[in-house]
Protein backbone atom coordinates (compact mmCIF):
# COMPACT_ATOMS: atom_id res chain seq x y z
CA UNK A 1 0.00 0.00 0.00
CA UNK A 2 3.04 2.26 -0.21
CA UNK A 3 1.50 4.18 -3.06
CA UNK A 4 3.12 7.43 -2.15
CA UNK A 5 6.53 6.04 -3.02
CA UNK A 6 5.52 5.08 -6.55
CA UNK A 7 6.43 8.49 -7.84
CA UNK A 8 8.09 10.58 -5.20
CA UNK A 9 7.76 14.33 -5.26
CA UNK A 10 10.63 15.91 -7.09
CA UNK A 11 11.48 19.57 -7.44
CA UNK A 12 11.18 19.26 -11.23
CA UNK A 13 7.48 18.43 -11.21
CA UNK A 14 5.90 19.53 -14.45
CA UNK A 15 2.30 19.59 -15.52
CA UNK A 16 3.05 16.60 -17.76
CA UNK A 17 4.67 14.56 -14.99
CA UNK A 18 1.82 15.37 -12.62
CA UNK A 19 -0.81 14.38 -15.20
CA UNK A 20 1.03 11.09 -15.80
CA UNK A 21 1.13 10.44 -12.06
CA UNK A 22 -2.59 11.19 -11.71
CA UNK A 23 -3.41 8.63 -14.39
CA UNK A 24 -1.15 6.04 -12.74
CA UNK A 25 -2.63 6.69 -9.31
CA UNK A 26 -6.20 6.47 -10.61
CA UNK A 27 -5.47 3.12 -12.20
CA UNK A 28 -3.77 1.85 -9.09
CA UNK A 29 -6.71 2.98 -6.93
CA UNK A 30 -9.18 1.14 -9.16
CA UNK A 31 -7.05 -2.03 -9.09
CA UNK A 32 -6.70 -1.93 -5.31
CA UNK A 33 -10.42 -1.39 -4.82
CA UNK A 34 -11.26 -4.20 -7.26
CA UNK A 35 -8.84 -6.67 -5.65
CA UNK A 36 -10.76 -6.58 -2.35
CA UNK A 37 -14.19 -6.83 -3.99
CA UNK A 38 -14.60 -10.51 -3.06
CA UNK A 39 -18.34 -10.73 -2.39
CA UNK A 40 -21.53 -8.75 -3.02
CA UNK A 41 -23.82 -7.44 -0.30
CA UNK A 42 -26.95 -9.05 -1.75
CA UNK A 43 -25.24 -12.46 -2.05
CA UNK A 44 -25.15 -12.78 1.73
CA UNK A 45 -28.73 -11.58 2.20
CA UNK A 46 -29.91 -15.12 2.95
CA UNK A 47 -28.26 -14.78 6.35
CA UNK A 48 -31.06 -12.38 7.28
CA UNK A 49 -34.76 -12.92 7.81
CA UNK A 50 -36.84 -11.45 5.02
CA UNK A 51 -38.52 -8.20 5.98
CA UNK A 52 -42.17 -8.41 6.96
CA UNK A 53 -42.79 -4.80 6.28
CA UNK A 54 -45.06 -3.03 8.76
CA UNK A 55 -47.12 -0.76 6.59
CA UNK A 56 -45.88 2.76 7.13
CA UNK A 57 -48.96 4.95 7.39
CA UNK A 58 -49.42 8.65 6.91
CA UNK A 59 -50.02 10.01 10.43
CA UNK A 60 -49.81 13.81 10.22
CA UNK A 61 -49.85 16.55 7.59
CA UNK A 62 -48.20 19.85 8.58
CA UNK A 63 -49.79 22.69 6.60
CA UNK A 64 -48.82 26.35 6.87
CA UNK A 65 -46.14 27.21 4.33
CA UNK A 66 -47.26 29.28 1.34
CA UNK A 67 -44.77 27.74 -1.11
CA UNK A 68 -42.28 24.89 -1.61
CA UNK A 69 -40.84 23.38 1.55
CA UNK A 70 -37.11 23.07 0.86
CA UNK A 71 -35.69 21.66 4.09
CA UNK A 72 -36.71 20.31 7.48
CA UNK A 73 -34.98 19.04 10.61
CA UNK A 74 -36.18 17.15 13.70
CA UNK A 75 -35.57 18.64 17.12
CA UNK A 76 -33.57 16.37 19.46
CA UNK A 77 -36.75 16.29 21.65
CA UNK A 78 -38.28 13.98 18.96
CA UNK A 79 -41.42 16.11 18.94
CA UNK A 80 -40.70 19.39 17.14
CA UNK A 81 -39.69 19.98 13.54
CA UNK A 82 -38.23 23.09 11.93
CA UNK A 83 -38.90 23.69 8.25
CA UNK A 84 -37.80 26.30 5.73
CA UNK A 85 -39.49 27.30 2.52
CA UNK A 86 -39.41 29.19 -0.75
CA UNK A 87 -41.89 31.57 0.92
CA UNK A 88 -39.06 33.04 3.02
CA UNK A 89 -40.38 31.64 6.28
CA UNK A 90 -39.01 29.27 8.88
CA UNK A 91 -41.72 27.44 10.85
CA UNK A 92 -41.41 25.51 14.09
CA UNK A 93 -43.98 22.72 14.37
CA UNK A 94 -45.27 20.52 17.12
CA UNK A 95 -45.35 17.32 15.10
CA UNK A 96 -47.44 15.42 17.69
CA UNK A 97 -50.36 17.85 17.35
CA UNK A 98 -49.58 18.95 13.78
CA UNK A 99 -49.67 22.58 14.94
CA UNK A 100 -47.52 25.61 14.13
CA UNK A 101 -45.67 26.99 17.15
CA UNK A 102 -43.92 29.94 15.56
CA UNK A 103 -43.12 31.51 12.22
CA UNK A 104 -39.94 33.47 11.59
CA UNK A 105 -39.45 35.72 8.54
CA UNK A 106 -36.06 35.40 6.87
CA UNK A 107 -34.15 38.07 4.90
CA UNK A 108 -34.91 36.42 1.52
CA UNK A 109 -37.10 33.82 -0.15
CA UNK A 110 -35.78 30.32 -0.98
CA UNK A 111 -34.61 29.32 2.50
CA UNK A 112 -32.86 26.13 1.37
CA UNK A 113 -31.34 24.94 4.64
CA UNK A 114 -32.41 24.80 8.29
CA UNK A 115 -31.17 22.92 11.33
CA UNK A 116 -31.74 22.46 15.05
CA UNK A 117 -28.80 22.75 17.46
CA UNK A 118 -28.17 19.72 19.75
CA UNK A 119 -29.62 21.63 22.75
CA UNK A 120 -32.87 22.27 20.85
CA UNK A 121 -32.68 25.97 21.82
CA UNK A 122 -31.03 27.38 18.66
CA UNK A 123 -32.03 27.24 15.02
CA UNK A 124 -29.93 28.00 11.93
CA UNK A 125 -31.37 28.79 8.50
CA UNK A 126 -30.25 30.28 5.21
CA UNK A 127 -30.52 30.07 1.44
CA UNK A 128 -30.48 32.50 -1.47
CA UNK A 129 -29.27 35.29 0.83
CA UNK A 130 -25.86 33.46 0.92
CA UNK A 131 -25.95 33.65 4.72
CA UNK A 132 -26.87 31.47 7.65
CA UNK A 133 -28.82 33.21 10.39
CA UNK A 134 -28.87 31.69 13.87
CA UNK A 135 -31.53 32.53 16.45
CA UNK A 136 -32.54 31.27 19.88
CA UNK A 137 -35.99 29.73 20.41
CA UNK A 138 -38.02 28.71 23.40
CA UNK A 139 -37.28 31.88 25.43
CA UNK A 140 -39.74 34.55 26.50
CA UNK A 141 -39.23 36.85 23.55
CA UNK A 142 -40.42 36.26 20.00
CA UNK A 143 -38.03 34.00 18.13
CA UNK A 144 -36.16 35.98 15.53
CA UNK A 145 -35.65 39.04 17.71
CA UNK A 146 -32.11 38.02 18.54
CA UNK A 147 -31.14 36.92 15.03
CA UNK A 148 -27.47 36.81 14.21
CA UNK A 149 -25.60 36.21 10.96
CA UNK A 150 -23.04 33.47 11.53
CA UNK A 151 -21.93 32.25 8.11
CA UNK A 152 -21.43 34.04 4.78
CA UNK A 153 -20.68 32.37 1.45
CA UNK A 154 -20.29 33.80 -2.07
CA UNK A 155 -23.30 31.81 -3.32
CA UNK A 156 -26.48 30.22 -1.94
CA UNK A 157 -26.53 28.07 1.21
CA UNK A 158 -27.60 24.50 0.38
CA UNK A 159 -27.05 22.79 3.74
CA UNK A 160 -26.19 23.53 7.35
CA UNK A 161 -25.80 21.56 10.58
CA UNK A 162 -24.46 21.91 14.10
CA UNK A 163 -21.58 19.41 14.56
CA UNK A 164 -22.61 17.93 17.96
CA UNK A 165 -22.26 21.35 19.60
CA UNK A 166 -24.27 24.58 19.76
CA UNK A 167 -21.03 26.54 19.42
CA UNK A 168 -20.14 25.62 15.83
CA UNK A 169 -21.93 25.52 12.51
CA UNK A 170 -21.03 23.58 9.36
CA UNK A 171 -22.30 24.94 6.04
CA UNK A 172 -22.38 23.82 2.40
CA UNK A 173 -22.81 26.27 -0.44
CA UNK A 174 -23.37 26.78 -4.14
CA UNK A 175 -19.92 28.36 -4.17
CA UNK A 176 -18.51 24.81 -4.06
CA UNK A 177 -17.11 25.01 -0.54
CA UNK A 178 -18.05 23.80 2.91
CA UNK A 179 -17.11 25.83 5.98
CA UNK A 180 -16.99 25.54 9.75
CA UNK A 181 -17.95 28.66 11.76
CA UNK A 182 -17.85 29.80 15.35
CA UNK A 183 -21.48 30.59 16.27
CA UNK A 184 -20.68 33.19 18.93
CA UNK A 185 -18.24 35.31 16.91
CA UNK A 186 -19.24 34.38 13.36
CA UNK A 187 -15.58 33.66 12.67
CA UNK A 188 -14.56 31.21 9.94
CA UNK A 189 -12.74 28.30 11.62
CA UNK A 190 -12.03 26.09 8.62
CA UNK A 191 -12.80 26.16 4.91
CA UNK A 192 -13.18 22.93 2.94
CA UNK A 193 -12.19 23.25 -0.71
CA UNK A 194 -12.21 20.25 -3.03
CA UNK A 195 -15.52 20.12 -4.88
CA UNK A 196 -15.52 21.42 -8.44
CA UNK A 197 -19.18 22.53 -8.36
CA UNK A 198 -22.07 23.42 -6.02
CA UNK A 199 -22.17 21.54 -2.70
CA UNK A 200 -25.72 20.17 -2.32
CA UNK A 201 -25.73 18.23 0.96
CA UNK A 202 -23.84 17.49 4.16
CA UNK A 203 -23.89 14.86 6.88
CA UNK A 204 -21.91 14.48 10.05
CA UNK A 205 -20.32 11.16 11.05
CA UNK A 206 -21.90 9.54 14.14
CA UNK A 207 -20.26 11.20 17.14
CA UNK A 208 -18.08 8.25 18.20
CA UNK A 209 -16.43 8.24 14.77
CA UNK A 210 -14.51 11.46 15.36
CA UNK A 211 -14.38 14.65 13.41
CA UNK A 212 -15.37 13.71 9.89
CA UNK A 213 -18.25 14.69 7.65
CA UNK A 214 -19.46 13.88 4.15
CA UNK A 215 -20.61 16.19 1.36
CA UNK A 216 -22.28 15.66 -2.00
CA UNK A 217 -21.92 17.95 -5.00
CA UNK A 218 -23.01 18.79 -8.53
CA UNK A 219 -19.50 17.68 -9.55
CA UNK A 220 -20.98 14.11 -9.29
CA UNK A 221 -18.88 13.16 -6.30
CA UNK A 222 -19.22 12.63 -2.59
CA UNK A 223 -16.26 13.53 -0.38
CA UNK A 224 -15.41 12.53 3.18
CA UNK A 225 -13.57 15.29 5.06
CA UNK A 226 -11.30 15.53 8.07
CA UNK A 227 -12.74 18.47 10.00
CA UNK A 228 -9.48 19.33 11.73
CA UNK A 229 -7.14 19.40 8.72
CA UNK A 230 -9.74 20.67 6.23
CA UNK A 231 -8.62 17.99 3.74
CA UNK A 232 -10.80 15.49 1.90
CA UNK A 233 -9.81 11.96 2.95
CA UNK A 234 -11.93 9.90 0.57
CA UNK A 235 -13.70 10.55 -2.73
CA UNK A 236 -16.48 8.53 -4.40
CA UNK A 237 -17.20 9.39 -8.00
CA UNK A 238 -19.34 6.66 -9.55
CA UNK A 239 -22.39 8.97 -9.76
CA UNK A 240 -23.80 9.96 -13.14
CA UNK A 241 -25.25 13.28 -11.98
CA UNK A 242 -25.61 15.71 -9.05
CA UNK A 243 -25.31 14.18 -5.57
CA UNK A 244 -28.34 15.69 -3.79
CA UNK A 245 -28.35 13.72 -0.54
CA UNK A 246 -25.79 12.03 1.71
CA UNK A 247 -26.23 10.16 5.00
CA UNK A 248 -23.85 8.17 7.19
CA UNK A 249 -24.84 4.61 8.08
CA UNK A 250 -25.72 4.50 11.83
CA UNK A 251 -22.51 2.48 12.41
CA UNK A 252 -20.47 5.23 10.75
CA UNK A 253 -18.72 2.69 8.49
CA UNK A 254 -20.42 3.66 5.24
CA UNK A 255 -22.23 6.50 3.51
CA UNK A 256 -25.40 6.47 1.43
CA UNK A 257 -25.87 8.95 -1.41
CA UNK A 258 -28.93 10.03 -3.38
CA UNK A 259 -28.26 11.14 -6.93
CA UNK A 260 -30.11 13.04 -9.64
CA UNK A 261 -29.57 9.93 -11.84
CA UNK A 262 -32.39 8.28 -9.74
CA UNK A 263 -30.06 5.85 -7.94
CA UNK A 264 -28.97 5.65 -4.29
CA UNK A 265 -25.51 4.22 -3.69
CA UNK A 266 -23.84 2.70 -0.64
CA UNK A 267 -20.10 3.31 -0.21
CA UNK A 268 -18.22 1.41 2.46
CA UNK A 269 -15.53 3.65 3.91
CA UNK A 270 -13.21 0.87 5.04
CA UNK A 271 -13.43 -1.07 1.78
CA UNK A 272 -13.17 2.35 0.05
CA UNK A 273 -15.69 1.47 -2.66
CA UNK A 274 -19.30 1.27 -3.75
CA UNK A 275 -20.94 -1.87 -2.30
CA UNK A 276 -24.62 -1.50 -3.25
CA UNK A 277 -27.00 0.36 -5.54
CA UNK A 278 -30.69 1.05 -4.94
CA UNK A 279 -32.41 1.79 -8.22
CA UNK A 280 -34.79 0.41 -10.85
CA UNK A 281 -35.28 1.07 -14.55
CA UNK A 282 -38.84 2.18 -13.78
CA UNK A 283 -37.61 5.01 -11.54
CA UNK A 284 -36.91 7.91 -13.85
CA UNK A 285 -36.67 10.89 -11.52
CA UNK A 286 -33.85 12.04 -9.31
CA UNK A 287 -33.29 11.34 -5.62
CA UNK A 288 -33.33 14.51 -3.49
CA UNK A 289 -32.74 13.13 -0.02
CA UNK A 290 -31.77 9.84 1.67
CA UNK A 291 -32.13 8.35 5.14
CA UNK A 292 -31.52 5.14 7.16
CA UNK A 293 -33.69 3.32 9.65
CA UNK A 294 -32.10 2.88 13.10
CA UNK A 295 -30.63 -0.56 12.38
CA UNK A 296 -29.44 0.26 8.87
CA UNK A 297 -31.77 -2.37 7.37
CA UNK A 298 -34.02 0.15 5.61
CA UNK A 299 -33.00 2.85 3.19
CA UNK A 300 -35.45 5.69 2.49
CA UNK A 301 -35.26 7.94 -0.53
CA UNK A 302 -37.27 11.03 -1.51
CA UNK A 303 -37.81 11.48 -5.26
CA UNK A 304 -38.78 14.18 -7.73
CA UNK A 305 -41.66 11.93 -8.92
CA UNK A 306 -43.60 13.02 -5.77
CA UNK A 307 -42.96 9.72 -3.93
CA UNK A 308 -40.69 8.39 -1.23
CA UNK A 309 -39.44 4.81 -1.35
CA UNK A 310 -38.30 2.31 1.26
CA UNK A 311 -35.62 -0.21 0.27
CA UNK A 312 -34.18 -3.34 1.85
CA UNK A 313 -30.58 -2.14 2.25
CA UNK A 314 -29.16 -5.67 2.02
CA UNK A 315 -31.22 -7.19 -0.78
CA UNK A 316 -31.30 -3.86 -2.62
CA UNK A 317 -34.99 -4.43 -3.38
CA UNK A 318 -37.72 -1.83 -3.06
CA UNK A 319 -40.23 -2.63 -0.31
CA UNK A 320 -42.83 0.09 -0.66
CA UNK A 321 -43.66 3.47 -2.14
CA UNK A 322 -45.06 6.26 0.02
CA UNK A 323 -47.60 8.19 -2.04
CA UNK A 324 -49.48 11.32 -1.04
CA UNK A 325 -47.33 14.33 -1.83
CA UNK A 326 -48.43 16.42 -4.78
CA UNK A 327 -44.99 17.70 -5.74
CA UNK A 328 -41.38 16.56 -5.39
CA UNK A 329 -40.12 15.29 -2.04
CA UNK A 330 -37.27 17.65 -1.23
CA UNK A 331 -36.17 16.21 2.08
CA UNK A 332 -36.79 13.18 4.25
CA UNK A 333 -35.53 12.45 7.74
CA UNK A 334 -36.39 9.99 10.48
CA UNK A 335 -37.07 11.21 14.00
CA UNK A 336 -34.08 10.92 16.38
CA UNK A 337 -35.53 7.81 18.09
CA UNK A 338 -36.41 6.23 14.77
CA UNK A 339 -40.17 6.04 15.37
CA UNK A 340 -41.27 8.19 12.44
CA UNK A 341 -40.24 9.53 9.06
CA UNK A 342 -40.86 13.15 8.00
CA UNK A 343 -41.06 14.13 4.33
CA UNK A 344 -40.93 17.76 3.21
CA UNK A 345 -42.26 18.57 -0.22
CA UNK A 346 -42.61 21.25 -2.87
CA UNK A 347 -46.39 20.80 -2.37
CA UNK A 348 -45.93 23.11 0.67
CA UNK A 349 -46.60 20.34 3.22
CA UNK A 350 -44.61 18.15 5.55
CA UNK A 351 -45.95 14.66 6.21
CA UNK A 352 -45.18 12.30 9.07
CA UNK A 353 -45.19 8.55 8.43
CA UNK A 354 -45.07 5.91 11.17
CA UNK B 1 2.67 32.87 -16.81
CA UNK B 2 0.55 33.26 -13.67
CA UNK B 3 -2.01 31.03 -15.35
CA UNK B 4 0.67 28.37 -15.81
CA UNK B 5 1.71 28.54 -12.17
CA UNK B 6 -1.84 28.29 -10.86
CA UNK B 7 -2.61 25.35 -13.18
CA UNK B 8 0.51 23.61 -11.89
CA UNK B 9 -0.53 24.31 -8.30
CA UNK B 10 -4.03 22.98 -8.94
CA UNK B 11 -2.63 19.86 -10.58
CA UNK B 12 -0.28 19.38 -7.65
CA UNK B 13 -3.21 19.56 -5.23
CA UNK B 14 -5.13 16.96 -7.27
CA UNK B 15 -2.08 14.68 -7.32
CA UNK B 16 -1.49 15.04 -3.59
CA UNK B 17 -5.15 14.19 -2.92
CA UNK B 18 -4.84 11.03 -5.04
CA UNK B 19 -1.58 10.06 -3.30
CA UNK B 20 -3.39 10.31 0.05
CA UNK B 21 -6.31 8.24 -1.24
CA UNK B 22 -3.98 5.61 -2.70
CA UNK B 23 -2.30 5.26 0.69
CA UNK B 24 -5.57 4.36 2.50
CA UNK B 25 -5.66 0.93 4.14
CA UNK B 26 -8.57 -1.10 2.78
CA UNK B 27 -10.47 -4.12 4.04
CA UNK B 28 -12.12 -6.79 1.86
CA UNK B 29 -15.78 -6.17 0.96
CA UNK B 30 -16.70 -9.50 2.62
CA UNK B 31 -15.59 -8.13 6.00
CA UNK B 32 -17.35 -4.80 5.46
CA UNK B 33 -20.56 -6.54 4.44
CA UNK B 34 -20.58 -8.96 7.36
CA UNK B 35 -20.25 -5.95 9.70
CA UNK B 36 -23.31 -4.37 8.06
CA UNK B 37 -25.27 -7.60 8.74
CA UNK B 38 -23.95 -7.74 12.31
CA UNK B 39 -25.07 -4.16 12.96
CA UNK B 40 -28.58 -4.98 11.71
CA UNK B 41 -28.80 -8.08 13.92
CA UNK B 42 -27.73 -6.08 16.97
CA UNK B 43 -30.14 -3.17 16.41
CA UNK B 44 -33.22 -4.50 14.61
CA UNK B 45 -35.29 -4.78 17.79
CA UNK B 46 -34.92 -1.00 18.36
CA UNK B 47 -35.89 -0.25 14.78
CA UNK B 48 -39.57 0.78 14.95
CA UNK B 49 -39.78 1.57 11.24
CA UNK B 50 -38.62 -2.01 10.56
CA UNK B 51 -40.36 -4.15 13.20
CA UNK B 52 -43.20 -1.83 14.22
CA UNK B 53 -44.25 -1.12 17.80
CA UNK B 54 -44.81 -3.73 20.50
CA UNK B 55 -48.12 -1.94 21.02
CA UNK B 56 -49.65 0.98 19.11
CA UNK B 57 -49.90 2.78 22.47
CA UNK B 58 -46.17 3.44 22.42
CA UNK B 59 -46.33 4.95 18.95
CA UNK B 60 -46.26 8.72 19.54
CA UNK B 61 -47.86 9.28 16.13
CA UNK B 62 -50.74 6.79 16.49
CA UNK B 63 -54.26 7.91 15.69
CA UNK B 64 -55.74 9.49 18.79
CA UNK B 65 -58.89 7.38 18.63
CA UNK B 66 -60.83 5.64 15.93
CA UNK B 67 -64.13 6.92 17.39
CA UNK B 68 -65.69 9.98 15.81
CA UNK B 69 -68.66 12.03 16.95
CA UNK B 70 -71.29 12.03 14.27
Amino acid sequence: MAADTAVSASPEETLESLLREVEALKQKLEEERQKLNDVSLSSIAEKLEPITFPNLKLRRVLKGHQAKVLCSDWCPDKRHIVSSSQDGKVIIWDAFNATKESTISMPSTWVMACAYAPSGTLIAAGGLDNKVTVFPIGGDEEPGVRKRTVATHTSYISACLFPNTDRQLLTGSGDGTCALWDVESGQLLQSFQGHAADVMCLDLAPSEMGDTFASGSCDRSALVWDMRTGQPVQAFDTHLSDVNGVKYHPSGDSILTGCDDSVCRLFDLRADREVARYGKDSILFGVNSVEWSVSGRLVFAGYSDYTAGAWDAVRAARLCVLCGHEHRVARLQRSPDGTALATASWDATIRIWA
Amino acid sequence: MDMMVSTLQQQRAVTEQLRREAAIKRIPVSVAVSDIIKYINEHEQEDCLLVGFSSQKVNPFREKSSCTVL
